[in-house]
Order: structure tokens, then sequence, then C-alpha cells
């Protein structure tokens, strides 16, 4: 094994933890250690000692070539890409793993470290195929990069045996990523963020010298959510995307940022496009959100938006079965449907992927009608303070802040699967800080130890009350940073509200007796990426009620979770559907209004922390889908009451108008208001004895959760794929 | 002398294109008229046009009182220029069927300007 203890590893750089932007702590005032001087090129430099060389360098824009230095990752130091001269030291030294020392000359352009880069170069390129041709990662190859830069121009490697070159056999680590193991050059990089950042210890090392071998031990699927990261990690062709194989070269594509949503935090992403088709999304730094890595679902998911797409408005004809109409017919139709219908009869539910503009544009229609039966999918308590104060349910810690708590209590979530990369924040300071993570709920691999308290009810309302004597309430007293995060599933029970108000309790008893007063306590974790926006612009969470009223014509705003059902409406009702995928609410409509997905349109989503960001068309919307505030805007004029926006810019007014949060884009708000909150809340502290349960249990769930996913063939191979190796004996 | 200059200017005539008059003109329009009035019929022929002679005499008119208001005797004379090479150009065949029809129909069809009708025509 080349991993050295992650102990030492992390000692050797303290600085390895990215910065993160504007954190300030009342009781952390760092005391500066003295700076040491050192001269990279002979230009000083003054760094914190436990810097490494190659940081320094970094420092004053002098870039060292590495391959196995990772910023986020433990330096391994073995590729000795980075080697670099330092006066007086004997032989060349590798950049990433020195300290530097008081006045440590570094030459980083020398004679002797060009001789040092050019022979690491040659010997890499001799175990290396030259297949650069047909290699996914051309064009984006580090190691191509490199050898321009820094190699020789010439090899002397020759097979004059022809025995052929090192060649390794190929693993098979699952559907998502394809291995050509005869590239890997042992940077480790794989292996240290499956044991770091993944949790899932199951790459390693054989063999030494030529016979060394990256892979899995015995032949194994990489059952991770975040394995994709290990993509884009490798600096080589040897792990490369299976959806994306061959399939397109970096500079035939475009680029577009965007902004997840196939999980609530809205993860920074790009897009790459060819011939108006979204071919892979790839992750995007955002320290505050999802530092530089993506969860699988929002990475590989991107092939289910050509699959299953609405793409012509229908209409149900006479026997009932959905035929394509133009959009004059089916505006006409659904017009018709809402105009006749008394507005105590309207219903509308906002389903998954709704943006912030139709949110507000569909709430505005609705009101002008006369109705107030706007709803989400997602329930939310409306006792107590409901959803009038943001911060009962926002993650109000904040993703990036997840990393500096001591304490982390979690309730009722498996955040490994409903929000992965929070759970990386979790496990990261988890190794890193030694975090400690309680779990009151189903016991679930979060892929790092946590204290199991239990899965009844009871144990958060003793925890509130402060009658329990468990253990974990000792620590949550003595958290100097609890965290408390409530999973949003728990609220749909009947006891979600006392659940809430226990929360609430538990986590504002907490904060109250915190020396630092900024640091925020309660957490809940909504389930998908529209809730947070549509409960600021309004909306009523949950449609029980409603649907018991027996609603006339049902509008759904891209509802496909199944709770709306043909059995749960009267008989004459009339459902509107609008979307973009044909899943559980298209297959129930009488009307079908095709529109567009998250890559198709610039739209304001809102994640998990009150945040808001807008995601940018990468392509146009397939057929005669149309994006969808638009066609909310264009129905409200056949109706006969129009909505006063003609663009998206006067909808965003009208957005800032509603809240002005919805506008401010990349920016969190600090959430106030909880001693408000839980003073509301005490009244319904009642008593709780049912289990909490969590819908995602194994990786298998994780995979296929909305309409996106569903018609993804990629993420359907994933679950075959988990099923297949639980059966394994390994 | 600045006078002088602007008195010049002032009282300038303008030099005719044709007609000295407005009945020399008006004499000018009615001839042009009449000579795409008799040829009609072999338009119609010649190009085998989806029109009838009544419909090209209707367009006809149509033509020249949309210029009905225009009372500069060189604006009128200009036209008339105008309306003869038209004609030339149709008389001698340099003209093909597609030109002939561009009488009757403007090929650009005017953009949507309201969101709805934006929104239906699927552009925006």
């Amino acid at each position: 094994m080349l991993r050295q203890p992650l102990s030492r590893a992390l000692a050797l750089s303290p600085s390895k933890v990215a910065p993160l932007a504007a954190r300030k702590f009342a009781d952390q005032v760092q005391a500066q250690p003295d700076k040491v001087e050192v001269f990279i090129n002979d230009k000083p430099v003054y760094v914190p000692p436990g810097t490494t060389v190659l940081q320094a360098a970094a420092q004053v824009g002098v870039e060292i070539p590495r391959f196995c230095y990772h910023e986020r990752l433990a330096v391994a130091g073995n590729c000795r890409m980075c080697l670099v001269e330092v006066e007086k030291s004997p032989k060349p030294v590798a950049a990433c793993a020195m300290p530097v020392m008081k006045g440590m000359r570094v030459k980083t352009d020398s004679d002797l470290t060009k001789k040092a880069r050019e022979g690491v170069m040659e010997f890499l390129l001799v175990n290396h195929p030259l297949d650069c041709p047909i290699c996914d990662q051309g064009g984006e190859c580090d190691l191509q990069d490199q050898s321009m830069a820094f190699g020789s121009d010439k090899s002397r490697f020759t097979d004059i045996h022809f025995s052929g070159k090192r060649a390794v056999e190929d693993k098979d680590v699952g559907p998502l990523i394809k291995t050509i193991m005869t590239r890997c050059i042992h940077c480790t990089r794989c292996i240290r963020f499956a044991s770091e950042v993944a949790g899932i210890d199951d790459f390693g090392t054989t063999g030494r010298g030529t016979d060394m071998q990256v892979g899995t031990y015995v032949e194994k699927m990489f059952l991770s959510e975040l394995s994709g990261n290990i993509i884009d990690l490798c600096p080589v062709g040897a792990l490369t995307s299976k959806p994306y194989s061959f399939a397109a070269r970096p500079w035939e594509t475009r680029r577009i940022d965007s902004v997840d949503v196939l999980d609530p935090l809205g993860s920074n992403i790009v897009v790459t496009t060819r011939t108006n088709e979204v071919l892979r999304i790839l992750p995007r730094t955002n320290e505050e959100i999802n530092e530089e890595w993506l969860s699988d679902k929002s990475r590989f998911a991107c092939d289910g938006l050509k699959r299953q797409r609405l793409v012509t408005p229908m209409l149900a004809d006479s026997r009932g079965n959905l035929t394509p109409v133009e959009w004059e017919d089916a505006v006409v139709a659904a017009a018709r449907a809402l105009r006749d219908c008394p507005p105590g009869k309207l219903l509308a539910v906002a389903g998954d992927f709704a943006d912030a503009e139709s949110l507000v544009a569909l709430k505005d229609l609705f009101n002008h009608l006369g109705s107030e039966n706007v709803c989400t999918e997602q329930y939310f308590p409306l006792e107590g303070s409901g959803t009038d104060l943001r911060s009962s349910y926002l993650l109000n810690t904040k993703i990036a802040n997840v990393e500096d708590a001591d304490f982390v209590l979690l309730i009722g979530t498996n955040v490994r699967f409903e929000a992965p990369l929070l759970n990386a924040r979790i496990r990261k300071a988890f190794v890193q800080k030694e975090t400690d993570v309680a779990l009151v709920g189903p016991k679930v691999d979060l892929t790092y130890d946590y204290t199991h308290v239990g899965d009844s009810a009871s144990i958060v309302k003793d925890l509130a009350t402060g009658t329990s004597s468990h253990e974990v309430m000792k620590r949550l007293e003595n958290a100097k940073r609890p965290v408390v995060i409530l999973g949003a599933d728990q609220l749909k029970t009947p006891e979600g509200a006392a659940l809430l108000a226990y929360t609430q309790e538990l986590s504002l008893r907490l904060q109250d007796k915190l020396v630092d007063k900024e640091w925020k306590v309660l957490n809940v974790l909504q389930r998908t990426a529209s809730q947070a926006a549509a409960l600021d612009a309004g909306y009523r969470p949950g449609l029980g009620a409603q649907l018991q009223a027996g609603p006339k014509v049902v509008y759904l705003l891209g509802a496909d979770s199944g709770l709306v059902t043909r059995d749960a409406l009267p008989k004459d009702c009339v459902v509107i559907y609008q979307g973009h995928h044909g899943d559980a609410g298209a297959a129930i409509a009488d009307i079908v209004l095709p529109g567009a997905a998250y890559t198709e349109k610039r739209a304001t989503y809102v994640n998990a922390e009150g945040r808001a960001q807008q995601t940018l068309p990468a392509v146009t919307p397939p057929g005669k889908a149309r994006e969808d505030w638009k066609i909310i805007r264009a129905l409200s004029e056949v109706v006969g009451v129009r909505l006063p926006y003609d663009s998206l810019d006067e909808l965003r007014e009208r957005l800032a108008a509603v809240s002005p949060t919805l506008v401010a884009y990349g920016d969190v708000q600090d959430n106030n208001y909880f001693a408000q909150a839980r003073a509301l809340a005490q009244s319904l502290q009642k008593p709780v004895s049912g289990k909490l349960d969590v819908q995602l249990k194994q990786l298998e769930d994780y995979f296929m959760t909305d309409s996106i996913s569903r018609a993804s063939p990629t993420m359907a191979k994933c679950v075959q794929a988990v099923l297949k190796q639980k059966q394994s004996p390994y | 002398m600045a006078a002088k200059q602007a008195l010049r200017v002032g009282t300038k005539t303008v030099r005719p294109v044709l007609s000295l008059n407005q009945a020399e003109a008006r004499s000018r329009v009615l001839n042009l008229y009449k000579a795409w009035y008799r040829q009609i019929p072999y338009i119609v022929k010649d190009f085998d046009i989806p029109k009838s002679e009544e419909q090209c005499r209707a367009k006809l008119k149509e033509i020249f009182l949309k210029n009905k208001d225009v009372t500069d005797i060189r604006v009128i004379d200009l036209l008339v220029i105008k309306g003869q090479m038209e004609l030339k150009e149709t008389v001698n065949t340099w003209k093909q069927k597609g030109h002939v029809m561009t009488f009757f129909k403007p090929t650009e069809e005017p953009k949507p300007k309201d969101f709805l009708s934006k929104f239906f025509s699927g552009l925006d």
C-alpha cells in the first residue's frame, strides 16, 4: 500500500483544507504564527510554517507540475513530477510533500529541475500506451499537456525484443466508470478519494515495481454515490466516463455554467453540449456548496434528458388517449377548463423541478382566478409558525459551515443519499476535525462511524426536554458548535409537527448556550430542489386536504411523485400537466403542456440553504416544448387574466417583489426569528410514539428518485449493477 | 453678399425630371396605366400566373392608387419611370413568373409583436 496513515499526511499539509470565504467566529481569533521567508526563483515569499514548497510556489504564481498532488486529498508524493531543486540539498525534492524551511531557496526552472522532470516524464511514458487518438481523456489529459510542456523530445524506450509495453488488465468497477488500467500512472488519487472523501475503502494497490496495479483487489463495483469524481481526478485516461465514452472531444463542445436540480443542494455544474445535445455534466467549483465534487445522480442522469420527453402539446381524445395537437388548441383547452371551474375547485401542484419563475407565475395566475390552492408535493407542518419563518425550513448552518461543527445530530435523514455532498462535508469534518455524529432514525451506512441513538421519535422529545439519559445528550450540551439536521421526510407523518417542534426546541436550547452567537444549530433538510423556492413564494406544502376537497381542475407543474392519482380525484376532474417528462403526472393528464428541463431554460432555483442560483440554457427545449413561465404567461392571457410580465426580467422584478432572496443570486441570507418560531412551536410539543423511517436506505434506492433519473438508462444500469453486486460474496 | 446668396437660394427653381406641370404629369401616369392595362391579357397568358385578368386589373388599380396622394411632380415622374421599367421587364419577359407574382403577395410576413402570438409561432 502506498497510502500513508491519514493523520501523518494531514500533518504534512495543514493548509490543505480549502479556505472558505468569509468565515468569522467570535471565539476564533487565530494567533498568527510567525511566517517563514522562502525564496522561489529568488523571489521572496512569506508563508506560514508547514506550508509545502508547492503551495509556497503557487503563492507567487509559479505552478509546479504535478500528477499525484491534489489540494483536497492527502499528500502522497509518489509521482515525483513535482521535483524541484533546493539549494544546499543533495537531491531534488518533491515539492508537494516538502514543508518549507527558513531561508529555503527553491529553483523551479533550473537545469536540474528540468532534467528531473524530463526523466520522470520519460519513465511515465515508457509505461504508458501511446493511444491518445483513441483515448477519451485526449485534449483534457494532464499527461499529454505536461509531456508537451516538460517532457523530453525523445525517448530511450526501444522495444528491441518486441516484448511489448507493460500492460495491465482492465477492471470492472461498475456501469459509470470505464477503466483502462494500462494507462494508469499510479498517482493514487482515486485511492485517496475513495478512502478519504467517499469513505468506501475498496481501492488500493497490489504488487510492486512493474507489477504494481491499482484496483479493488477482488472484482467489485465501486459502491459509492460519489464515484464519478474519480473520473475527474484521474490525471490520465485510466478512469473515464462509461456513458460518455467515445462521444466527443473537449474542443468540439460548448460548456455552459449551470446549477444542478436533482438534489436539494443545488451543486454548481458545467453542462457540456454539442449539436443541441447534452453530452455530460461536470462539477463546477463552489466552495460554499459542492467544493469540486458532484454526486453520481447529478452527473450521470443527464441522458434521461433525452428520453421520455414531452415534445408536443397533447389533448386526450374521445377515447381518452393523448393525441398531439398544436399549442393553440392545448392552451385554449386548458384555459377553458381553468375559466369554467369555480375558484374553490382549482388546485395547482408543484413538483420536484419547478423553478421559482414558473412557481411565482402559476401562483399569480391562480390568485388572479381567485384561488389560493397552490401546493407542493412535499409536506411541511403548518401548525406553529409553519412556513412563515424561513428559519424553520432551511439549512441554517449552511453547507460549508458544517465542516466546523463538532457534533452533528441527524434526525430521520439518510443524508448520504438525500444530499450526498452534505454527507461528504460531514465526513470531511469527521475525518479531519474529529467531529462526532449521532443519528436518530433507522440504521444506515453513512460511510463514517456514528452513534446510533435509536429510531423512535420519542428520543427527539427526550433530547429536547433534556430528560434523556443517553450519552448523546451530554455530548450535545458540551458541544461548542453543534448541528442538528432534521430530514423533511419525517414531517409528513401526523407526528411531524411535534417532531419539528421538538427539534426546534432542542436546537434553540443548544444555541442559547453557545459562546458563538453567530452559530446556527437548527437545520431542516428538504428533499427537492423546488421546495425552498415554493415555500418562499407562499405555496402551501402538502396536498392531502386539497385532494380530499375534490378539485375539478388540477394543474400539475411537473408533479411526478405519484401523490396525485386518478383514484384520488373525482371522475370529471380535468388534469393539466405541465412538465418535461412523460412520467406519473403526464400519464394521468387530459391536457399536456410540454415544458423545458433545467438544462434548457434560464431559471432560478433556491437550494436547501435558501441560496438562489440560476441555471442557464445549454440546449433548446426539444420539439415544441417551451420555457415554463412562458406557458403560464400565455395561458393567463387566453384565460383572460393577463399576467403583467412579458419578459424574464419583468418576471424577475415580480420575483423580487415576492421575496428579494429569490433574485439575490449566489447569496444566502442569515435567517432569524428562531426564538419566535420556538415560542410558536411550544404548544405543539405533544407526545410522540412513532418510529422514524427514511425512504432511501441503500445505494440502489438512491439512483432513481425523480422523473429525470427514472428516464435515464444509465441510472437503471446502476440500480441493476448494485443489486448484482449485493449478491456477490465480496 | 450673404443676403444676395440667400435670395438666390430662396428663388432657385428645381429642374424638372420630365413634366413641367401637373397636367403633363397626370397624362404620363394615365398613359402608363393604359399601357399596363392593355398588357394584362398577355401577362396572364405568357407567365401562366394563377390569376385572372380581373384580379390583375384590380391589383394594377391598387398599386397605382397606393400613390394617389403624391403631389410632387418630380416624384410622380420618377414613379412613372420606375413603372415603365417594370413594364418593360415584364413585356420582354426579363421577369419570371415568381417576379410577377410578387405584385400579389409580399414575401415577408409581419413578425409577431405581442407575447401570445410570439408564443404560438414559437418565436421568442
